[in-house]
């Protein structure tokens, strides 16, 4: 079981964040040591129209594409609404909090203390990867796509 | 004394531009000019310069029955020729978008004939015979109740009326049917539905802050008027919430 008390943060710009604005505010991120884990959420962005009378034909959408973070490819399937960081001590949400005080300049953000992602597995978790999980993974894909989260290697 | 509709409530800018988008003796202000040719391609039903499908003979052509409705209820031109019904759906972002669902029924049914509206809270969609849907798809788009950044066109797939912008202003769309050029102008590369058009159709540059916030009609406490500052629109729909509420009880006078 992990250690459920780790610290999370939500990172909450006031506009969504394009592909490249994302990137660099990752790849700022990824200079902070002390984070566990990073997700990132927002609206999805379908390979295909998902319903109506254009369904399944191909849907073109310039947000839809690959980022580089660190040294590991990200190809995001969402508009970037919010980062969800999940981190190893309270001083690490300050460093967090002066980063994005420098990089949120055009659009104000807020960073939210909570709990935002998942620390147990839940059934569906169970069902996909049974009992012996890998708990430091649960949460960050979702179990029914088949696809695994990306690791982050950084420079220290 | 002759009945002098008030179409609603309120003293505030928001209330004011609400009351003259519904109120049929107002023009409203032209913005932007489309082409009836892109309106046909953005709606996306046939194509453009093709013949419209009937759904029916002419009306001309065919044996009325002899109905004194009929005879007092003139057909409007699309009725008259047998269009199919068809249908133009729109998503207004809670941002200072122009005109919202609800504010758009009222707007259609004070101002255009031969329509069936319906009305969601994310979305408004109305159908009419297809000759009087392009005429007032026009009206809708060109004038003062559409903005290009804020206002989507949208027959399927229509989330993001209620999300956070993105960075350049645009309403959130999953399907990219519209997107801001470098010049500045919205384009809509898709169909209402979300296919590809053979060229983009532009509408545009999107309104700026200062226009939407003089435009809207919609409240909102952060980036407009606030509701809780129109005193009296805040009155009027306690009376209504006060009286259907007792209502409910069925009360009666002693």
């Amino acid at each position: 079981m992990m250690n459920a008390s780790f610290p999370q943060v939500r990172i909450v710009p006031f506009r969504m964040l394009k592909p490249d604005t994302a990137e660099r505010l990752l790849n700022m991120l990824t200079g902070v040591s002390g984070i566990r884990r990073v997700m990132i959420h927002g609206p999805g962005l379908p390979k295909t129209v998902p319903y109506g009378p254009a369904r399944g034909s191909p849907n073109p959408h310039s947000d839809r594409k690959a980022i580089q973070v660190g040294d590991a490819e990200i190809a995001l399937r969402v508009q970037v609404g919010e980062v969800i960081l999940e981190v190893e001590d309270a001083p690490v949400i300050e460093e967090i909090r002066s980063i994005c005080d420098g990089f949120f300049t055009g659009f104000s953000y807020r960073l939210q203390e909570g709990r935002f992602m998942k620390t147990a597995p839940t059934l569906v978790d169970y069902a996909k990867y049974g009992p012996d999980a890998d708990t430091t993974l649960i949460g960050l894909a979702d179990p029914r796509k088949g696809e695994s989260p990306v690791i982050i290697r950084t420079k220290r | 004394m002759a009945y002098k509709p008030q179409y609603g409530p309120g003293t505030s800018i928001v209330a004011e531009n609400r009351r003259k988008q519904m109120n049929p003796n107002q023009k409203l202000e032209k913005v932007r000019s489309v082409t009836d040719e892109d309106i046909v391609l953005i709606l996306g039903h046939r194509a453009p310069g093709s013949a419209y499908p009937s759904a029916h003979p002419p009306l001309a052509e065919q044996q009325e029955p002899n109905c004194p409705m009929r005879k007092l209820v003139k057909p409007t031109e699309g009725a008259k020729a047998g269009d199919r019904v068809r249908y133009i759906q729109f998503a207004d972002s809670m941002f200072n978008a122009p005109s919202q669902p609800y504010q758009r029924t009222y707007t259609e049914m004070y101002r255009f004939r031969g329509i069936d509206p319906g009305t969601l809270s994310g979305r408004q969609i109305v159908e009419c015979r297809e000759r009087d849907l392009e005429k007032y798809s026009k009206e809708l788009i060109e004038t003062e109740m559409f903005d290009p950044a804020l206002v989507g066109i949208r027959g399927a797939t229509v989330h993001g009326h209620s999300l956070r912008l993105a960075e350049d202003g645009m309403m959130f769309d999953m399907l990219q049917r519209n997107v801001l050029g470098e010049d500045g102008i919205v384009k809509y590369v898709k169909n209402q539905i979300g296919e590809p058009l053979d060229r983009a159709v532009g509408v545009g540059k999107p309104m700026d802050e200062k226009w939407l916030k003089a435009h809207t009609t919609i409240y909102h406490s952060l980036v407009g008027t606030a509701y809780r500052d129109d005193a009296e629109y805040v009155e009027y729909v306690q009376r209504i919430h006060s009286l259907r509420t007792k209502y409910g009880f069925m009360p009666k006078e002693e």
